[in-house]
């Protein structure tokens, strides 16, 4: 024992010892610590995708989501004086993983965001069963717009069909449609085929021909097949359903076969600054429609700076926060806070439950003021939701590449949604019908 | 001591040729059944019914029929998901056009067109073999998917492209569809499992199996003793093709609730193929041991750096997922190569002389 070596070593294990002890003490009282905050917290679980094909665009917006709900823990103590747990569960956006984040959180949460339109589609039915609020904002299945239908789905503040009507009112803008060519590349899925009905209505009243080229989800990455014949087809505009690989697979293919970029225009899904910068100067004049825009003087970027990215709480750099899809991801906290806030001033409690948040969500009022209080100033179109009203209809901005980033290139535009309004009612009523016994809420009036 | 066959005396041929010639295997055997039929339908959550429970049946059942056909007869197939979209698609189809018809009987009924279209797919491999073969069947994966992505009738003009399963009601009971509850979906498939599992057990030892062993190792050799190898290729891929067909009902109908024509994609192909190699091919048992590390695995290394509160974000734990699973099959596969049926064989023989061993 006398032997300096032995010694040495001893208390050298004695000391690692001692550490991990307290690690695992501190682990434990973590856990401890944990498991009693959970009564004082919303459970608000994303189900996110930060791996896999997509995180390319999945990272900036679960970044600015992220950073929202944080920001408002770190400035104001959450909403309405309670943190929210803004969790991620991984699905790497695929729809097995998906359905097994949503089984996972349900128990606690009082909103599910499942952030793919598969996974939206295998949850949706479920969501009605277990009564838990689904925000899917801008994406997800166009009829869930009928609040009476779905009354637990919430694509907010705009629908797909609100984009391809505005798309199609700013190129009315630019000269009659009527003899006009549109060519319609999108993703051969459902994502891709949701605009479809309203495009092809629209075809026959405003007389243009609609040529769709589908691309398959193995042709995202190549798509010479496609260009070329858009090439034959000599279209007088492009309009892209494309996401993930798909948008810079078109735009390089555009910039490569020199398609007049200011003839491209993009669904919101395909207005992400990495897919337009491989091109730079080659991409200017491409557009994409947006109900978001990032402003980087807005007053709620430089408080999420200072509470969030100063302390070190972000996972975001600066390049990604001013692109469109960090503020994208913003913009969707900010609504399922304000859903939350409605709740909380409704029901009188902090902490509100699933179908008090439905509530909420139903009776969103983003009024210009509500939004410059909030220091979202010029990153979303002011609009409304109502029980009968789940998407809000905010319209958007066209916005437009000039080379190095996105500027706005209109007005805001308003989708025409009398063109639609009876297709949302019959396809929302085929959905319920095909998924009997579906529960309406026949109590929502107007 | 443990597994000791000595003094199991067989007295008559029945005995000797029973299904579980060892006692000890069919006591184990009871143990594990009653485990799945009473113990876990009793304490499951929700969660583990939908992400283990069901999909560990549903894959050890595709496995099941892949096995047949690759395991048993000898004919590599990168097809599999395209017949148990075959299953899935004709299933949706049935009972939309017929609304009255039992929902089990439809599963079954699917089943049936799987078999047809593997049967077509199959008539090449009269002619090639191997990775000829592979070739033939990866053009059936493509070519069905392809289908189920044009063929609008097949999902009713849907304008999603995507199929979705109604509530369907069976004695009072919803059993598929938002409205059925996991526990009646987990019986559900438990019995379709169970009954396919002992057809497949039966038919792997009967003559059909010891046909299909035979073509496997060698067909010429096989032909030269009088076997029809026509007819035993042919009834591989129609059993194959008809368990695959039903497996793939059961995914979307009792477990998944709605699928789009890429969730049958060349990935769940592959999956399925890991699940029988890893499990070992020309096994029934592999089937299951093999679904249960690959389905089971990536959701137990989610939940437990959460359940030892471990801060780590959900990214890294599917990023350590990928990477850990990826590691454990290579493992598996060094150390034995034959699967993880081969692995308990060696258990059982090891447990059957210990403590004596040679």
């Amino acid at each position: 024992m006398n032997d300096p070596k032995t010694g040495d070593i001893l208390i050298h294990w004695e000391e690692t010892m001692k550490k991990l002890l307290k690690l695992t003490s501190a682990v434990a009282l973590g856990a401890v610590l944990g498991t009693a905050a959970v009564a004082q917290e919303l459970y608000a679980p994303n189900l996110a995708y930060r791996t896999g094909p997509f995180a390319a665009t999945g990272i900036p917006l679960m970044n600015g989501q992220a950073d929202y709900l944080n920001m408002l823990n770190a400035r104001d103590g959450g909403i309405g004086g309670i943190k929210i747990n803004s969790e991620e569960c991984e699905t790497g956006y695929s729809t097995e993983k998906g359905v097994e984040c949503y089984e996972k959180t349900k128990a606690k949460a009082i909103v599910t965001q499942p952030w793919s339109t598969g996974i939206t589609l295998q949850v949706l039915p479920k969501t009605n069963v277990d009564e838990i609020p689904i925000l899917a904002p801008g994406y997800g299945f166009s009829p869930m717009a009928d609040g009476k239908v779905f009354q637990w789905a919430f694509n907010t503040p705009s629908g797909y069909w609100d984009a391809a009507s505005m798309i199609l009112q700013y190129l009315q803008g630019q000269g009659d449609l009527n003899g006009k060519k549109i060519a319609f590349l999108h993703l051969d899925h459902p994502y891709g085929k949701e605009p479809l009905p309203l495009l092809e209505k629209k075809a026959g009243e405003m007389g243009f021909e609609l040529v769709p080229i589908p691309v398959g989800l193995k042709e995202m990455q190549n798509q010479s097949a496609q260009w070329l014949q858009i090439r034959r087809e000599r279209p007088d505009y492009v309009v892209m359903w494309g996401w993930g690989a798909m948008n810079a697979g078109a735009i390089t293919e555009a910039v490569k076969t020199k398609f007049p970029m200011e003839n491209f225009i993009g669904v919101w899904w395909s207005g992400h600054d990495a897919d337009v910068k491989i091109v730079g100067e080659a991409g200017k004049g491409y557009k994409s429609i947006s109900w978001s825009f990032p402003n980087p003087d807005a007053p709620v970027m430089a408080d999420i700076k200072k509470h969030v990215v100063d302390a070190g709480l972000s996972q975001s750099n600066e390049e990604e926060m001013s692109g469109v899809f960090y503020s994208r991801g913003i913009i969707i906290s900010a609504i399922l806070a304000e859903g939350i806030a409605a709740a909380q001033a409704e029901f009188g409690t902090a902490e509100i439950n699933a179908s008090q948040l439905r509530w909420g969500l139903e009776n969103i009022n983003m009024t210009e003021e509500r939004i410059a209080e909030l220091g979202l100033d010029g990153m979303v179109p002011p609009f409304s939701t109502s029980c009968s009203n789940h998407t809000g209809h905010s319209g958007g901005w066209m916005l437009e590449w000039d080379g190095s980033k996105f500027v706005k290139a209109s007005d805001h535009l308003m989708p025409d949604t009398s063109d639609y309004a009876e297709l949302i009612a019959t396809k929302a009523g085929e959905y319920a019908d095909a998924n009997a016994p579906w529960p309406t809420n026949d109590a929502c009036e107007g | 001591m443990f597994y000791r066959t000595a003094g199991q005396f067989k007295t008559s041929y029945k005995a000797d040729q029973a299904l579980f010639p060892v006692r000890q295997d069919a006591i184990l055997l009871m143990v594990i059944l009653a485990f799945a039929w009473v113990v876990f339908p009793l304490t499951a959550s929700e969660f583990t019914f939908q992400t283990l429970l069901i999909p560990v049946l549903i894959y050890a059942l595709a496995a099941m029929g892949l096995n047949i056909l690759t395991g048993f007869a000898g004919q590599l197939s990168l097809g599999t998901a395209a017949f148990m979209g075959v299953g899935a698609y004709a299933c949706y189809k049935l009972i939309t056009i017929f609304p009255w018809m039992n929902p089990i009987v439809a599963i079954m009924l699917s089943g049936i067109f799987s078999a047809g279209i593997g049967v077509a797919f199959g008539i090449p491999s009269l002619r090639i073999k191997g990775f000829y073969l592979a070739i033939a069947t990866l053009a059936a994966q493509f070519f069905l998917v392809w289908l189920f992505e044009k063929w609008a009738w097949l999902y009713n003009y849907n304008a999603s492209g995507a199929i979705q399963v109604p509530n369907i009601e069976m004695a009072g009971v919803w059993i598929s569809g938002p409205q059925a509850s996991s526990i009646t979906q987990y019986y559900v498939v438990l019995a379709v499992v169970t009954i396919m599992t002992i057809l497949c057990i039966n038919l792997t030892r009967g003559t059909l199996g010891r046909t299909w062993k035979a073509t496997r190792d060698m067909d010429i050799a096989a032909e030269l003793i009088g076997i029809n190898l026509m007819k035993s290729k042919l009834t591989a891929f129609a059993i194959s093709s008809y368990i695959v067909g039903v497996s793939g009902a059961l995914f979307v109908f009792m477990w998944r609730g709605a699928a789009e024509p890429n969730l049958f994609d060349i990935q769940l192909s592959f999956r399925v193929l890991f699940i029988a190699i890893i499990g070992g091919l020309g096994s029934i048992m592999g089937n299951y041991l093999g679904a249960i590390l690959i389905v089971g695995l990536p959701v137990v290394l989610n939940i437990v750096p959460s359940a030892l509160g471990i801060p780590i974000s959900s990214a890294t734990v599917e990023h350590l997922n990928i990477m850990i699973v990826g590691a454990l099959i290579i493992f598996f596969l060094i150390i034995e190569p034959h699967g993880l049926n081969q692995l308990w064989r060696l258990i059982r023989e090891k447990l059957t002389i210990w403590p004596f061993p040679h």
